[in-house]
């Protein structure tokens, strides 16, 4: 083990030496007044609001009225009888694991392709964060550019095998999810490289240097030493891929609007469209059961890569 | 200072109940407005007043020369802030957390009014010294809820019709247009067999498909169809409207159509009938606009040509957009409140004749001409509209998303009855909403 | 871990990487680079430089004559371009900073502190990872604090909105601050206050560039919240790009908007580009722990 074990300080307790009165001290050394203003910003800039939002969902509040009345689980029951809302769900669920899934792909391979600090690296790297930090609007109008019959894509396809190619990429009512799971992971895959590069650099030379000695090829170190090291870079993005792609809407909404057909539209597209039908109380009923199901799932999925990681 | 499990739930307890006694949301602070039968002469003095227009992408312009005008004029300030697309939704919600302008371009329907809670948001602009300048049946056929009048049209209402291409027509020894919905599909067919795409739809872009069903339903609206449809006595699903959706499905279906109909975009269909590889499309003024951006007023009159269609005849179907008309807000400041009716007056009245230059665009107006760099085809959309009748947005209390679902038609995920079906559902639940009778 | 004592084939003497390998590397980089990230980019630049009939039906193809400039000046002067960038950063740099600190402060205190209500609390601070945030009501709240339309509530929405993204990064690496280096400040008498301010928060250096980052994109790039919170009342840079957008019913500016898209997104890519190193440290010590 290595010194930088440090890191899995959650599992190793606080070295001071136990001492009568210890949580006495702690009162005074780490003063509670010191979490007030950040609770409180959270409590009334977020915390209420959000919760005044999902009461919303049991009225029968909208555009066309100014009055308000209780409903109870009215829109609930309509909510489930709408094919849409579990169509939506679905869609949304196999977006968030797709970008999961291309995301840390394409972050692992671009951190490995530019793990040395060479120049060329170093540019590169600068390249790819700027996806990053282009807005998803933008992302969405030049994939929309590109990936139309007749747009560049096909355009340089077409160059490259000599025959026309007028695949409409943003219109396969099966395979289009695809694609934008793809121009997803595209923005935000410098991101991922970030942190991989990171994860990579915190794996102690010591450890890499015995490996290397004892004979092993590159492949046999990755999988054996690299990769279980990873574990706490690998928690981090699959964590915020999974979370920040189903409350996605920005690039999906810019490239295909949900369409073909309603095959990529995702709980929040319609829970967009809703809201903008003027019938406020039901899409935040739908919001409710977006964030029931991302509290669903995302809470399993940390806690199993968290184990993981303390594993290994 | 020790963190108790009680103190953290007091904290929270007590910061719910200060903000549970807060107010509905949106809550009017403008209940009982001034008397809107006050309209201030056009030139009054606004020195040291501001006043807001929320525009869309495509009309923050539009405004542009009155407001020159009327700056110089009454020494007002005119602020026009962009409320990006989609435009109703963003300016809905923003209403809805008692955001308001003072002027608003927005869709004179019914049902939009309604989307907009005119009764409590909007003043009400009856007794205006514009309106008997309107030319033809302009006065009474949209900007009107429950005999109230809430919108000033500006701008000569959409008409769902006919686009074609006139050298194609002549090219296939075509010499007349169509005069019903059979001598259409005569013709298309005729077309097709002389190896010409007859009609040219944007599956992609969506909007547009709707006018294919709305053309249908002219006879019916004529006949009180949407009434009916208000009341819940007719539904989406019933033989008139289902049956206008299997005939599109059907003229898709015989090939009359463009072959890349899933694909095709709102420019793509501009490019083709400009450029002759389709022979007509059925769309609105906007689908004009786009020929206009690319090509001059001589080239359209030559090649461009419109004309109404309905099952029986030549009526076209109006469906007036948010760039054609304004309606005004009670913000509960009534000098403002005053000053935005002075503002429409202007507009509709002295800065008329600049606006109407500046834009290129039919008059409305008895008094003012309508300018020569207006293409004919235009020319015939305004004539139209005088025998025309309402579009399902004029008509019916609730606008649902007839056009997505076509569109998912188009794309193979929805059959004609799934379309109608879904449509009836979101219309119903939109009516409910409403609080109208019989939902 | 079970590296060390991994069971490894005995193969002799390790080789030494191969020539071509060294050569293969940069090619791959560069490769990588061209084919995911050139296309799109030449695409955004050369349709910034069309004029608006060429740029309706954006594609590959370079500009018959080259607008870019005059691009960039259409867009700057219509789209108010100055009183936006300022606009974007009043709102920013505070809510940065101030999301920043007090987020610190509530990591140090819940990274040190055990019990029951702690980690209750932990969970609530760190719940708004998931929650979506409601615009409507945060604005219908910020009218009646008399808040709505203000720079200042624009900043706490997105101090609200990232408070819990600040205390799960920093939660973490406080812990692995060693406990020594408080207890001896503490020795010297120094009150809980010095003790952060002092000592933690400069420690904290690598995880808050971390979560700088990330926050300064989100905010930068937001449209939304922004919208809704001040819209029509101060301007920010993805807000005003909506003034150029439309060239007419259904119909986009793309040279516009492309234009707009190359300065708005040019301050970030600077700062990244110029604190490159700084940032990957940062994150090397900061998000993985």
């Amino acid at each position: 083990m290595t010194t930088t074990q440090l890191t899995r300080a959650e599992a190793a307790p606080p070295r001071s030496a136990p001492r009568a009165g210890r949580s006495t001290r702690h009162r005074q050394d780490h003063p509670a007044w010191f979490l007030v203003p950040a609770l409180v910003v959270l409590l009334v800039f977020f915390f209420v609001p959000t919760i005044y939002n999902f009461v919303y969902a049991f009225t029968n509040w909208s555009s066309f009225h100014s009055a308000i009345s209780f409903v109870g689980v009215d829109n609930f029951k309509d909510l489930f009888t709408n094919g849409s809302l579990l169509k939506d769900l679905r869609i949304t669920l196999v977006y968030a694991v797709l970008v999961a899934i291309f995301q840390n792909l394409f972050g692992l391979v671009l951190a490995l392709v530019l793990e040395r600090d060479t120049m060329i690296n170093r540019f590169a790297r600068v390249a790819f964060f700027v996806p990053v930090v282009m807005s998803a609007l933008a992302v969405g109008y030049i994939f929309q550019a590109l990936l139309k019959p007749q747009g560049g894509l096909n355009d340089i396809l077409g160059f490259i095998t000599r025959h026309d190619v007028n695949v409409a990429w943003l219109g396969s009512t099966t395979w289009t999810i695809v694609v934008v799971a793809l121009i997803h992971a595209w923005k935000w895959m410098g991101l991922s490289m970030l942190i991989y590069l990171a994860g990579l650099k915190t794996i102690s030379e010591d450890v890499l240097e015995a490996s290397r000695l004892d004979g092993a090829g590159w492949w046999t170190t990755f999988r054996e030493i690299r990769f279980p090291l990873l574990a706490p870079a690998i928690t981090f993005n699959v964590a915020t891929a999974l979370l920040g792609s189903m409350n996605g809407f920005d690039i999906v909404q810019a490239t295909t609007g949900g369409g073909p057909g309603g095959t990529t539209e995702l709980l929040n597209i319609f829970i967009f469209r809703t809201f903008g039908q003027g019938l406020f109380a039901q899409a935040t009923t739908m919001s409710l059961a977006l964030f029931a199901m991302v509290a669903i799932l995302a809470f399993p999925v940390i806690r199993i890569l968290r184990t993981r990681e303390a594993v290994l | 200072m020790k963190i108790t499990r009680s103190a953290v739930a007091a904290v929270a307890v007590a910061g719910a109940l200060a903000l549970a006694g807060c107010s509905d949301p949106g809550a009017s602070d403008a209940g009982n407005g001034p008397s809107t039968s006050d309209w201030p002469a056009q030139d009054a003095k606004l020195d040291g007043t501001t006043l807001t227009i929320w525009a869309a992408q495509n009309s923050n312009k539009t405004a542009d020369s009155v407001i020159q005008g009327f700056e110089k004029l009454t020494g007002a300030t005119v602020k026009v802030v962009t409320i990006p697309d989609p435009y109703e939704q963003g300016v809905q919600t923003k209403v809805a957390t008692g955001d308001k302008p003072d002027l608003a371009f927005w869709q004179p329907t019914a049902s939009e009014l309604t989307a907009l809670n005119a009764k409590t948001n909007l003043q009400t602009l009856d007794g205006a010294p514009w309106l008997g300048n309107y030319t033809g049946n302009l006065k009474d056929i949209t900007g009107l809820l429950d005999g109230k009048r809430y919108a000033a049209l500006v701008t000569t209402p959409a008409v769902i019709g006919v686009y074609y291409n006139k050298e194609v027509f002549a090219k296939n020894g075509i010499t007349s247009t169509p005069k019903s919905w059979d001598d259409l599909v005569a013709l298309a067919k005729q077309l097709k067999a002389k190896g010409v795409t007859p009609f040219y739809e944007m599956g992609a872009d969506k909007w547009a498909t709707q006018w294919w069903v709305q053309a249908q339903l002219a006879d019916a609206a004529k006949d009180g169809l949407w009434d009916k449809v208000n009341k819940n006595q007719e539904k989406f699903t019933d033989p008139t409207i289902q049956g206008a959706i299997d005939t599109y499905k059907g003229l898709i279906d015989d090939g009359l159509f463009n072959t890349d109909i899933k694909t095709a975009t709102f420019a793509d269909q501009g490019d083709a009938l400009l450029g002759g590889k389709a022979a007509m499309a059925m769309q609105v003024n906007s689908f004009f606009n786009e020929l206009q951006a690319s090509a001059s007023t001589a080239e359209l009159d030559k090649k461009i040509g419109f004309f109404p269609i309905s099952p029986s005849g030549n009526v076209g179907t109006f469906i007036p957009d948010q760039s054609n008309a304004l309606v005004a807000f009670k913000t509960g400041d009534s000098k403002r409140e005053a000053a935005a009716r002075q503002f429409l007056s202007y507009w509709l009245g002295d800065g008329y004749q600049d606006f109407v230059d500046a834009q290129s665009t039919v008059s409305l107006l008895t008094g003012v001409d309508t300018p020569s760099s207006v293409p004919q085809a235009l020319k015939d959309v305004a004539a139209s509209i005088d025998s025309s009748v309402g579009s399902m947005q004029a008509l019916a209390v609730a606008n649902p998303d007839l056009y997505l679902n076509l569109s998912d038609m188009i794309q193979g995920t929805k059959t004609p009855a799934q379309v109608a079906k879904t449509t009836q559902d979101q219309f119903a639940q939109l009516a409910k909403a409403q609080g109208v009778a019989g939902f | 871990m079970t590296a060390a004592t991994a069971p490894l084939a005995a193969r002799g003497p390790a080789r030494r990487r191969r020539p071509p390998t060294r050569f293969l590397q940069p090619v791959a980089a560069i490769t990588l680079v061209v084919l995911l990230l050139g296309v799109p980019f030449w695409l955004v630049v050369v349709t910034a430089g069309k004029s608006q009939s060429e740029a309706l039906n954006p594609n590959l193809s370079t500009p018959s004559h080259w607008h870019l400039w005059e691009n960039f000046g259409t867009v700057f002067h219509e789209g108010h371009m100055t009183p936006a960038f300022f606009g974007s950063l009043l709102i920013m740099i505070p809510a940065v900073a101030g999301v920043l600190i007090l987020g610190a402060m509530a990591s140090w205190v819940l990274a040190r502190r055990k019990s029951r209500t702690v980690a209750f609390v932990y969970a609530l601070a760190i719940s708004g990872l998931v929650l979506p945030p409601a615009v409507v009501t945060i604005v219908l709240l910020l009218r009646q604090l008399g808040l709505a339309g203000t720079a200042l509530g624009m900043i706490g929405v997105y101090m609200g909105m990232y408070m819990s993204t600040v205390i799960f990064f920093v939660t973490g690496f406080v812990r692995t601050i060693p406990l020594e280096l408080e207890e001896a400040a503490r020795v010297d008498g120094a009150s809980p206050a010095r003790v952060f301010f002092r000592i933690i928060l400069p420690l904290l250096g690598p995880t808050i560039s971390t979560a700088t980052i990330l926050i300064c994109l989100y905010i930068w790039n937001d449209v939304f919240y922004a919208l809704f919170v001040i819209g029509g009342r101060i301007d920010t840079l993805p807000l005003n790009l909506y003034q150029v957008a439309s060239a007419g019913l259904y119909l986009n500016n793309w040279h516009l908007i492309f234009a707009y898209i190359i300065l708005m997104s040019l301050p970030l890519l600077v700062t990244f580009g110029l604190l490159q190193r700084r940032i990957i440290s940062g994150v090397t010590s900061g998000a993985v722990k």
